[in-house]
This record gives C-alpha cells, structure tokens and sequence, in this order.
C-alpha cells in the first residue's frame, strides 16, 4: 500500500525533521502514530497525502508518487486534518458538491454514518460546533471508500459519546482492502483500535510493531518493587506500572502510554528488542 | 482516469467552486451593479444641470469611459486577487488540494472564474446598466427643450460603430486578460493581503521596468538615429500591435507561473 | 465491555465469548457475531477479534464454516470448561494461594465459605 524510502524531509533546510526514513505499511490495518510535539506526525501524514514534498527519498502510495496529485490517487485517499474547513452550506449541498469527485462514494453508508453520530441532517454546517462538524468530515471520508484512510488527531475535540461512536466506526471501516493511520495523543482512546503502532522521534521511526509483536517481546505488569529485569516503570497508587522483556511468555495488554514513554525514556534498551 | 484533464470532473470542479464562491460573487455583483448605476445616476445629462453637452453638442456622455475602464480594473482585480487567497488558509487548502482534480483542472477553475466569468459578467452589467440609461434618455430628450439634440449612442454602439475606435480597441484587448492574470499570481504567490502586495509589486515592477527601458532605449539609440517630426501611421499600428503581442506573452507567461506555483504549493 | 488493564484484549475477549457460552446465551451450533460485528460491538481492532476466534477454534470451542461464518461447537461447553479450568489454575489460583497463606485462611473456613456461596447464587 505505502513503501517510504528513504525519505528527507524538513521544513528548513537546517532542521531536518526526517532523515532516511523507511517504512512500509500494508492494507488491512490501522496504524497508530505517536510521538511528542514536533516529532513529525502530521507533517509524515502530510508527506503521504501529497500536501508537503519530500526534499529526497521515494514515496509509493498505492503505486502513484502523492505529489504529482493525480486525481486517481487523491479519490482513493481520505484525509482528516486536524484543523478543516467546512463551507457555510447544508449537508446535502456539500454532499451533491463534492461526492461526485469520488466515483465509489456510497450515500448510503454516508446516511448511516450521520445517524449513529447523532447529526441533524437539514442542519448547516457553519452552525455545527467543532465536534460536529468533525464528525461530519468523518462520516464523508470513510464514505468515499478511500482505500487510504488519513487522520491527524480524530478524537480530539469529540466528547465521550462521539468517541464510543467513533471507534464502533473505525472497527467496522477496517476492511482487508484499507489502510488506516490515525496520529494521536490520546491513545487511551484509540489503544484497543490500533493493531500496529509507530512513533516518531528524532527523525526517524522509533518503533514499528504489531500489538502482538510487542506484548511477545514485552510485558506490561504492576509490580511492588523495581527489580533489574524492569527496563520502565512508572509509580502509581500500587506500586509501579512496569514495562519488563517477556520472559515467561505472558499475555499482558500493552499500555501503550507506558510503552510510548518507555520508548523516550530508554531508547537503547529498546532497540535490540526490535530490529 | 485520464489524470491532467476530464471535462466532467472539470465541470463537477467550477460546481464545487461555486458552492464556495457563489454567494460571495453575487453579492459582489450586485455592489458592482450598484456602483454602475450610483456613478451613472450622479453623471447622466440633465436638464437641471448648467453643462450637459460635450464640445460636439450632444449631450455629454464621458463620464462613461473612465468610468467603464477604472471599475472595470478595480472589479477583474478583486476577483482575480480573492481566487487563491483560499491557499493561504491551512484548513482550506487541505480540502481545496486533497479534491480529487487535477493541478491543471484546478488551474482551469481559476482562469475561467476570474477570466471568463468575472469579465463576461462585468461586460454584461456594464452594458445592460448603460443601455438601460441611454433609453431612458432617448425617451426623455424632450426634456431638455433644445433643438436638434440627437439621440445618444450606447457605450457599445459608439465604441463598435466608429472604425478607428474599433481597431485601436482590438489591441488592447489582451489588457483585462493581463490583469486577472497577474492579480491571479498574486493571490497565490502571497499567503495574506493579496491584493495590496500584488498591486505594490506591479508599481515597482512598472516603474523599474519603465526606467530601464527608457535607460536602454536611450543608451542604444541617443543621438545615434536622425529623429524627425513627421507623423507615420504605420509606425504607430506597428507599435500598437507590438503591446498586443507583448501583453499576451506575458498573460500566458503569468498564468504558466501560477500553474507552477499551484503544483507547487504546500500546506 | 469494560477492559480490565492486565490481561491481553484477545484473551479478554475469549472470555467474554467463553461467558456467553457458559450462561447460555450462545448456544451450541448457533452461529456467533461476525469478527467485524463483535468488534464494533467491542470498539475494538478486527484483527484482535480474529485473534480471539483463531484461539477459540484451536480449543475446539468454535469451528469455521466457510463463507458463512463461526458456529459454536456441540461440546463448546465441555471445551470452554477445560479451557477455562486451565486458565484458572494457572493464572488466579496462584493469587488465591498467595493470599490464603499471607492470611493464614483454615481449609476449614474456606469449605463452608464456599458451600454458601454456591447455594446463594447457584442455588444448587
């Protein structure tokens, strides 16, 4: 689905923020991308979807180069920025504007998806709150039937229902054929959702495993005291929250908070654990 | 897919284009129609005022041509300047480059909406508005108790009826194109106040560009060509149609750029 | 479902299946939720549900159809109590154990303590 190679990339020429990345993601999954601020998240993202060009490197998205911005490409490719635009107009009229482009664009699904987000149809768009509006994008982009499926920050700004709705979504918008990234900050959202996880730090990938590749490798515990075995831990009301090399083959659930500060924290530890 | 140019996702794409322009281009129309009428309503011959002829005796309709030509650089202008401006809103640009057109179809957009439609529709209000008065005052030349006043001529008829008036038009028929053109760069080379930068650059550009020139011409051929008064037509349908020729150039010039620019732009 | 934050969601799930079929509420050769319904229902990733049912079929407490879908073995019961008395013995009895010593708790004690509880919500 997306082969990087080598990519650089930097908004100044003396602040590289990607130096010779390389990742290949495949269809069928949805990818969670994490790092600190400024680590590249949604400028990656951008690089996919053709918005920023690489200044070396390959891009392969779907067999096309994101930015020579072919139409082929662009109607198999749904993006959620974190910050969008919506035009001041109802629903149907941005539907009737804009659906076309995408010649598998299913107002079906579309109609179901703005009824279990709870959106007033006749509503217009420039009278929804954030949240809303958002979920308006939402409910267009997966009904393109975008086989790449983009998103920066997708929860943020949706309140407690709309999260429970978004993941029932995202459970049921993963296809075989779909390819889904989701960048994100409040994992805890997302944690049961994401199958594989990246991060991003200091130009480069810091991680690229599946959730079972990890929880083999690793083990997330609380434990009472901290021994030499633990390569992480955080305090918490009973103990420590660990992060320690799976040694006895246990099936904890990954944490991914816990890992992802690990991770910043212990690099080097890291690295031999996944290469 | 064809992935340079389809005319049906070219046409879904001026649809779209409208959704976001629309509202904003009719009511800018209506402010242009308004200005029209105000300028025509204060100018109009009456028999009320002291000086209603021109220096041929009919009643005096001049106010129509400065009028015609700076309002009609100031409208082509405004629009030309507020197409891309969209580019420099982050969120906006995401939608306006993740629609799946190609850069080439999204450029077509803009040179028929800020070409085609913006100076097809000023042509048609300017000419309805003048038709309107001019019949208007046709149907009232009694008013003004003088004899012999003849009819006026609409803007239209006086500019097509008169040959030399025609052919000295046809030249300058690049110039509206010239404008949107460079007004269109502008809104996507500069990411704010469009308009005041790109009407800022062409003044210096002008008058950088006329200096050299003049410096040039002066280098190259002071007081080495015999100069002399006599007045040679040719020499000026000549140099006429060297500024029609120069003035498509560089239109076509500034709309590759802004191609260029449009593929190349980042959010 | 509420996750519990210890256990790997894939095996969460599984007991969550494996509940359902111990109180009846999936029945034997009845068919169970699609992956992708189960995890809509879940709000979890497709991939972890299928994980879960690779599991349960290797138990035998779910078989596949093909191309129509998961179905719930004759003797899931029987398999879903095995599995379920593994899991037990290794994994909680253990903390059972550590605690009974650490609170010095008499066999005694923990016979009739037992015997009331099974009355009171078994009513056996």
């Amino acid at each position: 689905m997306i082969n990087i190679n080598n990519l650089n990339f930097g908004y100044s020429k003396h602040r590289p923020l990607f130096k010779n990345m390389s990742m290949r993601l495949s269809n069928g999954h949805i990818y969670g991308l994490l790092g600190k601020n400024g680590a590249g998240k949604s400028t990656l993202l951008k690089n996919l979807a053709g918005l920023v060009y690489a200044q070396s490197g390959t891009l392969d998205v779907m067999g096309y180069d994101p930015a020579k911005r072919q139409p082929a490409l662009l109607e198999q490719i749904c993006f959620i920025p974190e910050e969008f635009y919506l035009p001041a107009v109802k629903i149907d009229a941005y539907i009737k504007a804009n659906a076309p482009f995408y010649k598998n664009f299913d107002h079906n699904y579309f109609t179901d998806l703005i009824k279990e987000f709870d959106i007033p149809v006749g509503q217009k768009l420039i009278n929804m709150s954030y949240g809303q509006k958002k979920k308006v994008i939402i409910a267009f982009g997966l009904a393109t039937q975008a086989k790449l499926v983009i998103m920066d920050e997708p929860t943020n700004g949706l309140d407690i229902p709309s999260k429970a709705q978004f993941r029932k979504i995202m459970a049921s918008a993963m296809t075989d054929e779909r390819c889904i990234i989701i960048s994100t900050h409040q994992v805890r959202d997302l944690d049961n959702l994401i199958d594989t996880v990246i991060m991003l730090d200091e130009n480069d990938i810091a991680l690229k495993a599946t959730v079972e590749e990890i929880t083999s490798k690793l083990t997330f515990k609380k434990v009472k005291e901290i021994d030499d075995s633990i390569i992480y831990a955080e305090p918490s009301l009973s103990g420590y929250n660990a992060v320690m090399p799976n040694y006895h083959q246990e099936e904890s659930k990954l944490d991914m908070e816990l890992l992802f500060n690990a991770i910043l924290a212990e690099k080097i530890k890291f690295k031999p654990l996944f290469s | 897919m064809n992935n340079t140019f389809n005319i049906n996702r070219f046409g879904l794409l001026l649809k779209r284009q409208w959704l976001d322009f629309g509202k904003i281009y009719l009511i800018s129309l209506v402010v242009l129609l308004g200005i029209v009428v105000g300028f025509y309503g204060y100018n109009i011959p009456s028999p009320l005022k002291d000086n209603y002829l021109d220096y041929d005796g009919n009643l005096d309709m001049r106010f129509r041509y400065p009028l015609f030509l700076i309002l009609g650089f100031v409208f082509i202008s405004i629009v030309a300047s507020s197409y891309f401006n969209i580019l420099g809103q982050k969120s906006r640009a995401i939608l306006e480059l993740m629609t799946p057109a190609s850069i080439f179809e999204k450029f077509m957009a803009g040179v028929v909406y800020t070409t085609i439609i913006s100076l097809f529709s000023y042509l048609l209000i300017f000419y309805l508005t003048d038709l309107a008065f001019v019949k208007y005052l046709n149907g009232h030349l009694s008013a003004f108790n003088r004899a012999g006043l003849k009819t006026v001529e609409s803007i239209t008829q006086e500019v097509f009826n008169d040959e030399g008036y025609r052919k000295y038009c046809s030249y300058f028929f690049a110039f509206p194109f010239l404008i949107t053109s460079l007004f269109l760069l502008g809104s996507i080379y500069f990411n704010r106040f469009h308009y005041i930068k790109t009407a800022l650059s062409l003044m210096v550009f002008i008058g950088l560009a006329s200096y050299l020139v003049v410096k040039f011409s002066m280098w190259i051929m002071e007081g080495k060509v015999p100069y002399h008064h006599s007045y040679r037509k040719d020499d000026k349908d000549w140099i006429l149609l060297a500024l029609l020729l120069v003035t498509s150039i560089i239109t076509i010039i500034t709309w590759a750029i802004t191609y260029i620019r449009l593929k190349e732009k980042e959010v | 479902m509420e996750f519990r934050d210890n256990k790997a969601i894939y095996l969460q799930i599984a007991e969550y299946v494996c509940e359902h079929i111990l109180l009846g509420k999936w029945k034997a050769e009845e068919k169970v939720p699609s992956v992708r319904e189960l995890a809509v229902e879940l709000e979890v990733n497709p991939n972890t549900v299928m994980r879960t049912y690779e599991l349960l079929q290797n138990k035998n407490i779910i078989n596949n159809k093909r191309g129509i879908g998961f179905f719930i073995t004759d003797d899931a019961i029987d398999h879903v109590k095995s599995y379920r008395k593994v899991l037990f013995m290794e994994d909680e009895l253990p903390v059972v154990f550590r605690n009974i010593y650490l609170l010095n708790i008499g066999f005694g004690e923990l016979e009739s303590r037992y015997e009331t509880f099974v009355k009171e919500n078994f009513n056996a």
